[in-house]
């Protein structure tokens, strides 16, 4: 007979398979990691806040069980969200030593990256700009979306993205690269 | 990352619609910088690997079943130690080289309540020791 500690540690995640999770993994791990980077600008941060994200993912899979593919991915947006906004309150913002460097990228557009240094951008916004901004223009979530990932009310998020976007957009202008 | 254009075009509703928010030329740049600076970041940095994640996730499920099969024995040792504690301070009290009055019976009635209390977890603990996976 499996002892109780065994038979905890073998049969909860069967709601969530490991062939599951790996495709859950590949779909949405890139997204979330590359959301983690822009708004923390660690990466050490981003893997281990990646990390935590789908583990709680994975110990609470009964809660998830319900949600279509649309809706997993707000949720896992949510709870990034949540562990970056935990992380802030503690006072962690250390800067990192080796912060994601876009232009080293050849895919990266010449003109653009002449006229705005978005990672300067978006240490000088603060975090929840970062993440309005972050999921607007990069995920495509629309006002309901982000408020469902972030945990904001739509209304405070329509006003909270337009005064991001426009602090944002002080960089867009010539001659204007820092807020 | 999504890279599902949705219509950037001038004449579409504003950022009280709901549905899309970027609509002039300024936000399409906007837009642009920060995929490309997303598209560079997935580039240079990959996400650790899901076998981390799964072997993290089981290390914490463990844990937490080890940290809740002991919540039961860390009780009943708090109660025994607070209980035991009592027991010696009464016996000191109790032979000390002096007068001593006898116990009233509320400080009685509640020594043998502590007593039954831990009595009763011992032998349930006892009682869920030899059913493990009760």
């Amino acid at each position: 007979m499996p002892s109780s500690l065994e038979h905890a540690a073998t049969h909860p995640a069967t709601v969530l398979s490991e062939l599951a999770f790996q495709r859950l993994y590949e779909a949405n791990s890139t997204n979330i990691h590359s959301y983690l980077l822009a708004v923390s600008n660690r990466r050490d941060v981003a893997d281990d806040l990646l990390q935590e994200t789908f583990c709680r993912l994975l110990l609470h899979p009964k809660s998830t069980a319900h949600l279509n593919p649309l809706e997993l991915r707000r949720y896992l947006f949510r709870i990034a969200t949540n562990l970056l906004r935990d992380r802030h309150r503690s006072g962690d913002t250390t800067p990192y030593a080796d912060p994601p460097e876009p232009s080293t990228h050849p895919a990266l557009d010449a003109s653009l990256n002449n006229s705005i240094d978005i990672r300067a951008m978006l240490q000088a916004l603060k975090p929840r700009d970062r993440e309005l901004l972050w999921l607007a223009y990069v995920e495509g979530m629309d006002h309901a979306e982000i408020s469902s990932a972030t945990g904001l009310n739509r209304l405070s998020v329509r006003t909270l993205l337009f005064r991001a976007r426009n602090k944002a957009k002080q960089f867009l202008a010539p001659g204007s690269p820092s807020l | 990352m999504n890279t599902t254009n949705k219509p950037t075009n001038p004449g579409a509703p504003g950022p009280d619609s709901g549905t899309w928010v970027h609509t002039n030329p300024t936000d399409d740049n906007l837009r642009r910088a920060l995929r490309t600076y997303a598209a560079t970041l997935s580039a240079d940095h990959t996400p650790p690997p899901a076998a981390a994640i799964l072997f993290r996730a089981e290390r914490r499920r463990r844990r937490l079943a080890i940290q809740r099969a002991e919540r039961p024995l860390l009780i009943m040792q708090t109660l025994g130690t607070l209980f035991a504690f009592c027991a010696a301070a009464w016996l000191l009290y109790r032979f000390a080289p002096h007068t001593l009055p006898t116990l009233n019976p509320t400080t009685l009635e509640l020594a043998i309540a502590c007593t039954a209390l831990v009595l009763t977890g011992c032998w349930a603990m006892l009682q869920a020791s030899r059913n493990p996976s009760a």
